[in-house]
C-alpha cells in the first residue's frame, strides 16, 4: 500500500476516535468575571485620577485665593498703596 | 409473482416497490420537516443566547459554552493530544469567543464561527511550539511497522496519535491543511471557511503539503510501500 494511501486510511481511522470530555464552562466564566473586573477596574483608574487632579487644583485654587485676599487687605498692602499714591 | 398489499388491488412486485419507495419517502420528508422545525428552534434559542450574552449574561453564555464545547473540544484535539493543554486551548477558544461576540454576525450558526476561533487558536499554538521548537519526535520506521492490510482494524486514538506525531514534522500551516483535510475530512469550501483562506490558496497549500509529506516519506528513504 502505498503511504499516501495509508495516510488517508489512518485518517479516515482517526476521524472516530473520541476525545476526552472537557468541561471549561466554570473556568471560562470564571476568567471572563476577573477579567470583566479587570476591565473595570481600568475604566474606573482615569476617573480616579481626574478627580484627584481637579480636587488638587481645587485646593491649590483656594490657598491662591486666601493669599491674595489676605495680601490685598493686610496693612502693608495699604502702606504700599499709599506710597504709589504719593509717589504720583 | 404478484403481491397483494392493499385491499381489493394486485400490483406487481416491482410497483408495490415503488409504493413503498414513495411511503418511506413521505415519511421521511415528515421527519425532515420535524428536524428542520427542531433545528430552527435550537438556533433560535442559541442566538437569543448569544444576544443575552452580549449583554453580560453569564448563565446564557455557560449554556452557549456546554452546548458547543464537545464540538470545540473534538476540533482542538487534532491540535493538542495533551490533555492540559488540549483543556486550556478548549477554554481560550471560549474566552476569545466571548470577547470577540460582538464582532459575531449571525450570519451563520454560532458553531461554525467557533470553529474558525477554535482553528485559529490551534493554528497559533502549532506555531509558537515550533517557533519554540518543540516538535514531537516521530520515527518512520514506526509508521512502516504498521499492518499494510489491516489500518481499519486499529485502534483509532492508535491512529490518530500517530498521524499527529507524523504531520507534526511538517510546518504548521502544511500540518494545518492537512489535518482539517485528512483528519477532519473537510472538503476545499469548509477548510477555507474554517481557515479564512480563499479556495485557491487551500487547493495550492493542500498540494505543496502533500508534496512535503511525500519528500518525507521519502527522505526516510521510504518512498512508497509495496
Amino acid at each position: 500500500m502505498k503511504n499516501e494511501s495509508l495516510f488517508e486510511a489512518l485518517s479516515a481511522r482517526a476521524r472516530s476516535e473520541t476525545p476526552p470530555s472537557v468541561d471549561v464552562a466554570g473556568r471560562v466564566i470564571a476568567i471572563l468575571n476577573a477579567e470583566q473586573s479587570r476591565i473595570e477596574q481600568l475604566t474606573e483608574k482615569p476617573l480616579l485620577w481626574l478627580a484627584a487632579a481637579s480636587s488638587a487644583f481645587a485646593v491649590s485654587a483656594v490657598v491662591i485665593a486666601i493669599m491674595v485676599y489676605n495680601a490685598s487687605t493686610g496693612p502693608l498692602y495699604e502702606i504700599s498703596q499709599a506710597i504709589s499714591w504719593v509717589v504720583q | 409473482m404478484v403481491l397483494s398489499i392493499l385491499p381489493g388491488r394486485i400490483v406487481s412486485l416491482r410497483a408495490e416497490r415503488l409504493l413503498v419507495e414513495l411511503v418511506y419517502s413521505l415519511m421521511d420528508s415528515e421527519f425532515v420537516a420535524e428536524d428542520r422545525q427542531k433545528t430552527n428552534a435550537s438556533l433560535a434559542a442559541e442566538l437569543h443566547d448569544v444576544r443575552l450574552s452580549r449583554q453580560g449574561d453569564s448563565d446564557a453564555y455557560t449554556r452557549l459554552i456546554k452546548q458547543h464545547q464537545s464540538q470545540v473540544s473534538r476540533m482542538l484535539w487534532r491540535f493538542s493530544r495533551d490533555p492540559l493543554v488540549h483543556e486550556e486551548l478548549v477554554q481560550d477558544v471560549f474566552v476569545e469567543a466571548y470577547l470577540s461576540l460582538r464582532s459575531y454576525r449571525e450570519k451563520a450558526p454560532f458553531g461554525h464561527w467557533l470553529s474558525r476561533i477554535a482553528t485559529r487558536i490551534g493554528y497559533r499554538y502549532w506555531k509558537q511550539i515550533a517557533r519554540r521548537g518543540e516538535t514531537e519526535s516521530f520515527s518512520l520506521a514506526e509508521w512502516d511497522e504498521l499492518p499494510d492490510k489491516s489500518p481499519d482494524e486499529m485502534d483509532p486514538g492508535r491512529a490518530a496519535e500517530m498521524l499527529h506525531r507524523l504531520l507534526g514534522q511538517l510546518r504548521p500551516r502544511d500540518r494545518l491543511v492537512l489535518t482539517l483535510r485528512y483528519l477532519e475530512g473537510c472538503d476545499v469550501a469548509e477548510t477555507a471557511r474554517r481557515t479564512g483562506w480563499t479556495k485557491s490558496l487551500v487547493k495550492i497549500q493542500s498540494l505543496r503539503a502533500r508534496k512535503r509529506l511525500k519528500k518525507l516519506f521519502a527522505q526516510a528513504g521510504k518512498g512508497l510501500r509495496e
